[in-house]
C-alpha cells in the first residue's frame, strides 16, 4: 500500500518521491547539468552503418538485441559466459563479446557484425571459403569478426600476432591453422588493393 | 537473466547514492564480464534488484604519470593497460599481468577496477542456482575441504570463515608487488590491505564504496618488476598460480624486494619469507631456488592441491630470476 503513494519517480536515477516538490528539488540538486533525461531503456546505436533508435529491457544482452530482436543471425551464441568468442562483434572498433554486454549500455555505440563485413565485400570472407577455415562453421562468424578487427589495425600481422588476436576464439573442430593462412592471404590482398588505389589516384 | 533495474551513473557521487539507497540489493557493473556470468548462473541466494552502470561516469579511464606515480582510472580496460607505453615502461609487471588476463575480447571489456574486485571462481561457490550454500554465501560449510580442492588454497582457509577459495585476479599480485594504492570514493587503501574474505565480497570495500583510481608508484632507479602466470591454457584461463615481483638493486645486490603470489590463498599472498631470503644478496640460480623454497615454507596443502606448492615455488624462483635479468 505504501508503495502506491510514492509516484514521483526521478527520470535520471529512479529515486522515488512522495511529492512533486521533493522530486523537483532532487533533480535540481543532483542532476543539474546532466542534460535531458532519456526515456527508460531508450538507446541509439549504429549497426552495420544503419542507425537504430530502440527501446531495450535492462536484462537484454547486446547479443539478444542483434540476433533475436534485429534479426541479424550471423553471430552465434555458444557458451553465453564470455568464454568462447563465437558471439564476437566489433563495438567502437574493438572486438568484444556481445553475450557479456548489456544492450542498455550500448547507447551511441557503433557496432559491426559479420553481416556488415560480408556486405562490404571484405576479402576475408572469400579467403575463409577458399582456405576452408571451417568445418561445422558455428564458430566462424566470431573468427571472421575478430580477424577483421585485427586487419583494421594491422595491415601485415605476423603469425604470432594472429594467434594472439584469435586467442579468445574457440573452434571445437580444430581449424586453427587455416585461419592463419586465410588472414595472411587477406592481408596481402588488402595491401595490394591499397597500393593499387593509391596508384590510381 | 531475470529482470532488474538498470541505472547509468553519471558521477561517482551518483553511483554512491544509488548504492546507499539499494544497499546489498544493487550491484555495480563496469566491464560486466564477471557480474553478468554470476547473474546468468544465479549462483547467489539473492538476485540483484538493480545494476548501477559505471561506464557512463566520465574521466575514470585514463592513464597518466604525475608526482612519481602512475594514475590509472578504475574504468581503464585491461587491453589499454597492457598496451600503454607508460605502464610498460614504469610498471612492466602490471602490463604483463593485464596482458595475460582472460582473452583479447575480455581484455577489451574488463576494467582494472573490476579485475581487483572480481568474485572468487571456486566451483562450489559458482555452481548454478546456488546449489552449494557455502560459507561465502553465509551458508554452512566449505565444500572444498572434503571435496575436489585441486585449485584451492595451499596456505589455509580464511581466519574468520574457513573458506578455501583462492583469489583469482592476475593484476592483484602485480599491484601488491608494485606497492600500489587503491583510491576509492571515500579513502585510499594500500593494495596489500585491500583484499579481505567476507560473504559475497573479496575486498575491504564498504557496500557503498567504489574504486575510482589505482596509483602505482614509479620509483626512480633500479627497480625491476616481473609477472609470471601458470595456467592450464595460454588463453581464456584463470591462474593456477601466478607471481609478481619487484626487486630494487644496489651495486648488483638486492636492496628491497616485494614478491606476491596469487591463486594460492584466499587473498593475494605476499611471500615475506622469500623477500627476506634474497635481501642483501646477489641473485643467482641457487639463491632464487632458496627464495622459492622460503615462499612455500608455510604451505599447508589440501588433499588434491599438493602440486600447487611445487608450482608456487618455481613461480617465485622464475620471477626472482626474471627481475635479475636471467
Amino acid at each position: 500500500m505504501a508503495e502506491k503513494s510514492k509516484k514521483y519517480v526521478c527520470p535520471y536515477c529512479g529515486e522515488e518521491f512522495d511529492a512533486a516538490e521533493g522530486l523537483k528539488g532532487h533533480v535540481f540538486k543532483t542532476h543539474k547539468g546532466h542534460g535531458l533525461p532519456v526515456s527508460e531503456g531508450g538507446i541509439k546505436l549504429t549497426v552495420n552503418k544503419s542507425e537504430y533508435t530502440l527501446k531495450v529491457k535492462p536484462n537484454w544482452t547486446l547479443y539478444y538485441l542483434i540476433h533475436d530482436v534485429l534479426g541479424l543471425t550471423g553471430s552465434k551464441q555458444f557458451c553465453d559466459r564470455g568464454a568462447c568468442g563465437s558471439c564476437a562483434m566489433i563495438v567502437d572498433g574493438k572486438p568484444v563479446l556481445s553475450c557479456m554486454m548489456l544492450a542498455a549500455e550500448c547507447d551511441g555505440k557503433v557496432i559491426e557484425t559479420v553481416e556488415g563485413i560480408a556486405a562490404d565485400g571484405h576479402p576475408l570472407i572469400e579467403s575463409y571459403v577458399i582456405n576452408h577455415a571451417m568445418q561445422c562453421g558455428y564458430c566462424t562468424p566470431g573468427f571472421v569478426v575478430t580477424s577483421k578487427a585485427l586487419l583494421d589495425g594491422n595491415s601485415d600481422p605476423t603469425e604470432e600476432e594472429i594467434i594472439e588476436a584469435l586467442a579468445g576464439n574457440i573452434c571445437r573442430c580444430g581449424t586453427y591453422p587455416q585461419h592463419i593462412i586465410a588472414i595472411k592471404e587477406t592481408a596481402a590482398k588488402l595491401r595490394v588493393e591499397k597500393s593499387a588505389g593509391k596508384g590510381a589516384k | 537473466m531475470k529482470e532488474f533495474k538498470h541505472f547509468n551513473a553519471y558521477s561517482v557521487d551518483e553511483a554512491v547514492s544509488l548504492l546507499k539507497r539499494y544497499g546489498d540489493r544493487a550491484c555495480l557493473i563496469a566491464g560486466g564480464t564477471d557480474i553478468l556470468g554470476k547473474m546468468k548462473d544465479a549462483i547467489l541466494p539473492t538476485y540483484p534488484e538493480a545494476l548501477v552502470n559505471l561506464k557512463t561516469i566520465p574521466g575514470l579511464s585514463s592513464i597518466s604519470k604525475s608526482n612519481g606515480a602512475l594514475k590509472i582510472g578504475a574504468l581503464t580496460t585491461l587491453s589499454e593497460i597492457a598496451h600503454s607505453d607508460l605502464v610498460r615502461a614504469h610498471a612492466p609487471a602490471l602490463a604483463q599481468a593485464a596482458c595475460r588476463t582472460a582473452s583479447p575480447h575480455i581484455r577489451n571489456m574488463g576494467t582494472i577496477g573490476g579485475n581487483i574486485c572480481q568474485d572468487i571462481r571456486c566451483w562450489y561457490y559458482r555452481n548454478q542456482n546456488n546449489r552449494f550454500s557455502c560459507l561465502r554465501k553465509k551458508g554452512g560449510r566449505c565444500y572444498a575441504i572434503k571435496g575436489d580442492n585441486r585449485y584451492h588454497s595451499i596456505f589455509g582457509g580464511s581466519v574468520s570463515g574457513g573458506c578455501f577459495a583462492v583469489h583469482p585476479s592476475d593484476t592483484a599480485p602485480a599491484l601488491v608487488a608494485l606497492d600500489a594504492k587503491i583510491v576509492t570514493s571515500s579513502r585510499t587503501i594500500d593494495a596489500e590491505n585491500f583484499f579481505e574474505v567476507k560473504p559475497i565480497r573479496t575486498t575491504v570495500l564498504a557496500p557503498d564504496e567504489i574504486v575510482t583510481e589505482i596509483q602505482v608508484p614509479t620509483p626512480a632507479g633500479t627497480a625491476k618488476s616481473a609477472f609470471l602466470k601458470f595456467a592450464l591454457r595460454q588463453s581464456i584461463d584463470f591462474p593456477i598460480v601466478n607471481c609478481a615481483a619487484m626487486i630494487t638493486f644496489k651495486d648488483d645486490k638486492v636492496d628491497a624486494a616485494r614478491i606476491c603470489l596469487n591463486a594460492v590463498h584466499v587473498i593475494p599472498y605476499r611471500a615475506v619469507q622469500a623477500e627476506k631470503a634474497i635481501i642483501g644478496q646477489k641473485i643467482n640460480e641457487a639463491l632464487a631456488e632458496e627464495a622459492g623454497k622460503a615462499a612455500v615454507s608455510g604451505a599447508k596443502p589440501l588433499e588434491h592441491n599438493k602440486y600447487m606448492v611445487a608450482v608456487a615455488k618455481t613461480m617465485v624462483k622464475r620471477a626472482v630470476l626474471t627481475c635479475a635479468g636471467r
